[in-house]
């Protein structure tokens, strides 16, 4: 489907390093993307999603390019989008980037892009990198990140692991909890997740903002009523698996500390993570 | 479904009695509920000289790795025999592919398996093969026999693209299927279109994808050359073994504890919820052909 002139259509360059706009542009809105993405729709519309914007390029006797920009309406939501499969930090474009087998994907303001090839040669890498660069510099300005990561503890912190959602699937995705939402995480919840320290088994942190203090405290009543129902007034639970669970708020923050080698490692990440912070 | 809440920590507690069961039932905390009746089982092939420099696969060989695939499933020496076992002249035979535009089934298996259908006396008039069209093709419409083939891939949203999954498209309304990441979908295996009539599950294991980045959630990084077959007559059994591979390239590759995202929690559902078949291997058959190095598993 074509529509025109949105305002990523802009954005796309006509050529990079040889490699031509062909075919029609295609624009999808909404619920539209399910006829675009096979089964990954989803991660979009939860985070809600405004359009995305497609177009293919070729060059002769060289593999073909499609790049897809999704305005994701907020930067938050863009960034969220990125981290939910980044594995390496790079700043290559826009405000984070990831470049791996002739894919390049970043993020900038309120755009999540990917520019993917359907090879690699040294060309297509060229033309990758520069049509990055080119995007990444016609969006005029950085936008911010979620405030919720600054709750992160720095020490041992693995940047790649963090990952920003607002729908509890994505917290099953990289930590299972629970079959049902029993942290109440939706739309109105910011909710990062973190790892801790290298090896096999790595700690891991969850931090939820939710949109007040009673919302906060249902959801912890739920978590501990099914999680730590044997915690019995103590802040942290070694489980079946020998490692530490430990649940703490302040305000509207819930933060769960799970995979814990140490009780006071365990609390000491929530203290960490609930500091004030003004 | 009941009102009880499953967590991370029942999941621990049930696999303290399932031991190496490990990541596996990671996704799914309910109870593995006990399958009557014999083992399932299923059949790994590999041959270290199936891809060719290009990546595609050597007809030959692959037409050798699914006779000695289906002989042994079938307990036959003659793959011939085999084959007539599973499909009888009077038959009319859906072949469900895929044709995931990034990693689909190889044409050249479709190939293969249609003509060992035509060996086994099923004319070609009666032999379909279809991914999106199951719904509108003249031979799915009246099939008495299906051949369910894929390839093994991790998912955005089902975690992995399972041959459970591969039926979605017999669903008018698929997205209807997409709840709590797809944990249904052995739902569609009681349609009557497709109740009982899958003779044989094939998962293509040539180049599984461990891992999805990016809008199209592909990326030639996270293929590996396994070149493989899973084949079995319970769909749960050939998934489940599939999962256990794709967990072990991950922790493999990514070298920590790294279970699939989303968790594929529709292949266990399959056999705890759905009694489609069983996933747990202790009671999967599993046997081993070919090159065995690096078979992670």
């Amino acid at each position: 489907m074509t529509q025109k002139n949105p305002e990523a259509s802009r954005l796309a360059p006509a050529e990079s390093n040889g490699w031509k706009a062909a075919a029609e542009d295609r624009l999808f809105q909404g619920r539209q993307l399910y006829e675009y993405i096979d089964g990954g729709a989803e991660l979009y519309i939860s985070y809600g999603f405004k359009y995305l914007f497609s177009r293919t390029y070729t060059r002769p006797g060289q593999p073909g390019i499609t790049l897809d920009l999704f305005d994701m309406g907020r930067s938050q939501d863009a960034f969220g989008v990125f981290s939910q499969s980044r594995e390496k930090i790079e700043r290559d474009a826009g405000q984070g980037s990831e470049y791996a087998a002739g894919q390049m994907i970043f993020w900038k303001d309120r755009y999540y892009i990917s520019i993917m090839g359907q090879g690699e040669t040294v060309e297509l890498k060229k033309a990758v990198f520069e049509m990055a660069g080119k995007i990444s510099n016609d969006i005029p300005g950085e936008g911010p990140l979620p405030t919720i990561i600054e709750r992160l503890p720095g020490k041992d912190l693995v940047p790649e692991s963090v990952r920003y959602f607002h729908h509890y699937v994505w917290l099953n995705s990289h930590y299972y909890i629970a079959d049902r939402n029993i942290l109440r995480i939706n739309k109105k919840t910011d909710a990062i997740l973190a790892k801790y320290g290298r090896g096999m088994k790595r700690t891991v942190l969850l931090v939820v903002e939710y949109a007040d203090e009673k919302e906060m405290e249902l959801a912890r009543a739920d978590f501990m009523k099914h999680f730590l129902p044997d915690a019995a007034g103590r802040r942290a639970v070694r489980i079946e698996d020998g490692t530490w669970t430990a649940c703490g708020s302040r305000g509207r923050h819930l933060a769960v500390v799970f995979s814990a080698t140490a009780e006071a490692k365990a609390l000491r990440l929530i203290d960490d993570a609930l500091m004030d912070r003004k | 479904m009941s009102d009880t809440v499953h967590t991370r920590r029942d999941f621990l507690k049930n696999a303290a009695a399932t031991a190496g069961a490990g990541a596996l039932y990671l996704a799914s905390p309910e109870d593995l509920a006990p399958q009557a009746g014999v083992k399932s089982r299923v059949v790994l092939i590999r041959n270290r000289g199936l891809l060719d420099a290009a990546g595609s696969p050597r007809k030959e060989v692959m037409r050798q790795m699914l006779d000695e695939a289906v002989a042994s499933l079938m307990n036959e020496k003659d793959p011939l025999k085999a084959w007539q076992r599973l499909f009888k002249p009077s038959d009319a035979v859906g072949i469900k592919t895929n044709e995931w535009n990034y990693l689909r089934t190889p044409l050249e298996l479709e190939t293969a398996i249609r003509a060992r259908i035509m060996d086994a006396g099923v004319r070609t008039s009666n032999i379909g093969i279809t991914d999106r069209d199951v719904r509108g093709d003249d031979v799915f419409g009246r099939t008495t026999a299906l051949v369910n083939v894929r390839p093994m891939r991790t998912h955005h949203w089902a975690g992995v693209g399972s041959l459970i999954k591969n039926y979605i498209v017999f669903s008018r309304l698929p997205f209807t299927y997409h709840g709590d990441s797809c944990a249904d979908l052995a739902k569609i295996w009681e349609f009557p279109e497709v109740k009982g009539k899958t003779r044989l599950n094939i998962l293509v294991m040539f180049t599984p994808l461990f891992h999805g980045t990016g809008p199209h959630h592909f990326n030639r990084k996270y293929v590996w050359s396994y070149q493989g077959l899973l084949v079995g007559t319970d769909p749960v059994a050939v998934d489940s073994t599939g999962v256990r591979i794709l967990l072990a390239k991950r922790r493999e590759f990514f070298r920590e504890e790294r279970p699939l995202n989303p968790p594929p929690k529709h292949v266990f559902l399959a056999d705890t919820r759905h009694h489609l078949g069983t996933a747990d291997p202790n009671k999967i058959d599993l046997v081993r052909l070919g090159w065995k190095e690096g078979s992670l598993i």
